[in-house]
């Protein structure tokens, strides 16, 4: 891992524009600002074309020789299938609404990251090649040719932006820069131009149905250490069920949460929740993975990543699905998933079997965020709770991207945390709910060796962060999103290391009173409950 | 192929220092490989959670999850980074094989895809 430059010395963000007109600067590869170039080992594993050894700082990108006839075609290609691209490439009036919303940009004040710019870098290929306007009049209506340093360009510039969208919400003609990354994604990836950071983890999803690459006995294995400690924690030993056959709910989560801290105690979490339910649940070694790596790559290999969650709900027989606590997860899930691998009509409309709510707003994908679930377990008093048990805690809320924005659940983790912690404050307006700020390493780029981008692209949220901790005491970030939980991490030990971070459920266990547990006196991390301290002094 | 000498066995490692026979390891590699990391002397804690951390991989085929390397052996849960900087230290020092990009990240920086 390269070494970080000091916050101080990264935080001079410096916002000169280059002398030189944006398609006379050349992009300059810059150290700990991009990933490693992919593997061949892992686009051969699901057929990805051009596998070879390469590297992004490499002149030669070892390309095939019809590289410019490949991507020309696959333009054309997109341009009829997906209307929205099209659109995107022709109504931009270049107002600039989006220039400094994008945490890229603030980070780093590199204009190519102004998210106008990003899209410029295509759409003036789009305009020399497939407008009158461009072939006419070339550079005069913004177009020009494609060329390998453009193509390099794109690489590095795609591959700087976590398509979180919050440009989209200010564009006034709602052109969502998401989209024109993906395409772009799509189109570097017709030459085998992906990052091993995406591209290792789509391989292990594809041969052993998680990013991680977890056999099913590793699942099984780690999942029993946690519950070794629920035990330690609340003298009750919990016996979830793998691949069971004939369970009423399949529970679906990211595979980060069964390694790494501190998704385990949101997984931990989860169990404790269903087991003081009673839920008919299973989890499953096969559909081991909620996440999706392959929406960084191509629509394409997102859907045959995704098939596995509707082909083991049918395997099992269950009535529905149940989902974790994770980000991009939910934007392929509810936006995509239906239309990719539907109808799941073999699958009921969700109904919690603890409250008998219907979940109408899954009726057609079949498929429930844990948030939504929890919340409506609280709404009808389903659950006993001690707050209290987290007031060692203050805690924010992180919007994450793909939730809050993506699919618009802005309220529900909110009211589970009101109930589960008695501290919550809210970071500024203009940095929550629709207009979050991105962690800085989605969409596959919260690798090690890309760092400085991390922390320059993370910087926003940090600083909003920081604003609570230092006006409000704040210690705590809570989120619903795999990604974030380690992103965030890092975050917040480079920016704000008075803060920790952690999932909601981890809150929720925390605060749950569960039938005939041991009086508590560690929260789920192993550290003295609030007062406990206190206590044993006195006794 | 680069080698290392240990008394007088030939060790193979591959080009970032990785054991390249799983079968090769035992303690005096161990000290060899952690001499050349700059992780100083191994004690037997040391010792013993890189043999934790050898068995499970050889049943799980992966790392054990950091914190129970540190209750398996009866230490404070931040052992790990104490005695060898970060997993990824400890993974090449208990001599498991090259490890794909996604567990560089992941042991290196905590960074889990999805």
């Amino acid at each position: 891992m390269a070494k970080l430059p000091k916050p101080e010395e990264l935080s001079k963000i410096d916002l000169t524009p280059p002398k030189t007109d944006w398609m006379d600067t050349p992009v300059v590869f810059k150290e700990g600002m991009f990933c490693h170039g992919s593997k061949p080992k892992s686009l051969e594993i699901v057929g990805f074309p051009n596998p070879r050894e390469w590297r992004p700082a490499d002149a030669d990108w070892k390309l095939p020789e019809n590289w410019k006839e490949i991507l020309l075609e696959g333009i054309a290609d997109r341009l009829k299938k997906y209307r929205s691209f099209r659109l995107f490439m022709d109504i931009c009036v270049r107002c600039g609404a989006c220039a400094d919303k994008c945490h890229f940009f603030i980070g780093t004040g590199d204009p190519k990251n102004m998210p106008v710019l990003r899209a410029e870098l295509i759409r003036s290929v789009y305009r020399k090649e497939f407008t009158t306007a461009g072939k006419i009049f070339g550079r005069m209506a913004g177009a020009r040719e494609l060329t390998v340093d453009v193509l390099k360009e794109w690489w590095y510039y795609f591959y700087q932006c976590t398509e979180c969208r919050r440009c989209s919400v200010f564009c006034p003609y709602g052109i969502d820069q998401a989209e024109i990354t993906m395409i772009g994604r799509e189109l570097l990836n017709l030459l085998g131009l992906n990052i091993e950071w995406i591209a290792g983890p789509v391989s292990n999803c594809y041969m052993k149905g998680n990013h991680l690459g977890l056999e099913p006995h590793t699942i099984v294995g780690n999942l029993e250490y946690m519950l070794d400690d629920i035990e330690t924690v609340t003298g009750k030993r919990i016996k979830p069920t793998f691949n069971r056959k004939g369970a009423e709910i399949l529970f679906v989560t990211p595979s980060g949460d069964l390694f790494a801290d501190p998704g385990t105690y949101t997984a931990m979490g989860y169990m404790m929740l269903f087991e003081e339910l009673g839920l008919d649940y299973t989890w499953s070694t096969y559909a081991s993975e909620g996440g999706n790596f392959g929406f960084f790559t191509s629509n394409e290999m997102a859907k045959r990543l995704n098939s596995k969650i509707y082909a083991e709900a049918k395997r099992l027989g269950v009535k529905w699905i149940l989902g974790g606590e994770c980000g991009h997860m939910w934007r392929v899930l509810s936006q995509y998933m239906d239309t990719w691998n539907g109808p799941a009509d073999f699958l009921e409309v969700p109904k919690s079997p603890i409250t008998g709510t219907v979940f109408e707003n899954a009726k057609s994908m079949k498929m429930v965020h844990v948030a939504e679930f929890t919340a409506d377990l609280i709404k009808n008093n389903k659950l006993k709770l001690d707050p209290k048990r987290n007031d060692h805690l203050k805690v924010t809320w992180h919007d994450s991207c793909n939730v809050a924005r993506g699919m618009g659940m802005l309220e529900e983790p909110r009211y589970v945390l009101k109930n589960v912690v008695n501290n919550f404050v809210e970071m500024p307006e203009d940095t929550i709910r629709e207009k979050t700020f991105c962690c800085g390493s989605g969409t596959g780029l919260n690798a090690s060796e890309d760092m400085d981008l991390r922390m320059k692209g993370g910087f926003p949220r940090a600083n909003a962060v920081k604003f609570v901790a230092d006006h409000y005491g704040v210690n705590m970030l809570a989120n619903v999103c795999a990604i974030d939980r380690a992103t965030l991490k890092a975050l917040m030990e480079y920016w704000v290391p008075s803060v920790g971070v952690c999932g909601l459920h981890e809150l929720v266990a925390n605060a749950l009173i569960m039938k005939g547990e041991k009086e508590r006196t560690t929260d789920l991390r192993g550290e003295p409950l609030p007062g406990i301290e206190a206590k044993e002094e006195k006794a | 192929m680069p080698v290392m000498q240990v008394n007088d066995r030939t060790i193979a490692l591959d080009d970032e220092g990785y054991l390249v026979n799983f079968q090769d390891w035992d303690e005096e590699v161990a000290c060899e490989l952690a001499a050349r990391l700059d992780v100083g002397k191994l004690g037997a804690e040391s010792i013993s959670m890189l043999k934790f951390i050898r068995d499970h991989y050889r049943v799980f085929n992966f790392f054990p999850i950091v914190n129970s390397i540190c209750r398996n052996i009866h230490a404070p849960k931040n052992c790990v980074s104490e005695k060898f900087f970060n997993p990824l230290i400890a993974w090449k020092i208990a001599g498991l094989p090259h490890p794909e990009e996604p567990i560089i990240s992941l042991l290196e920086a905590g960074q889990s895809p999805g």
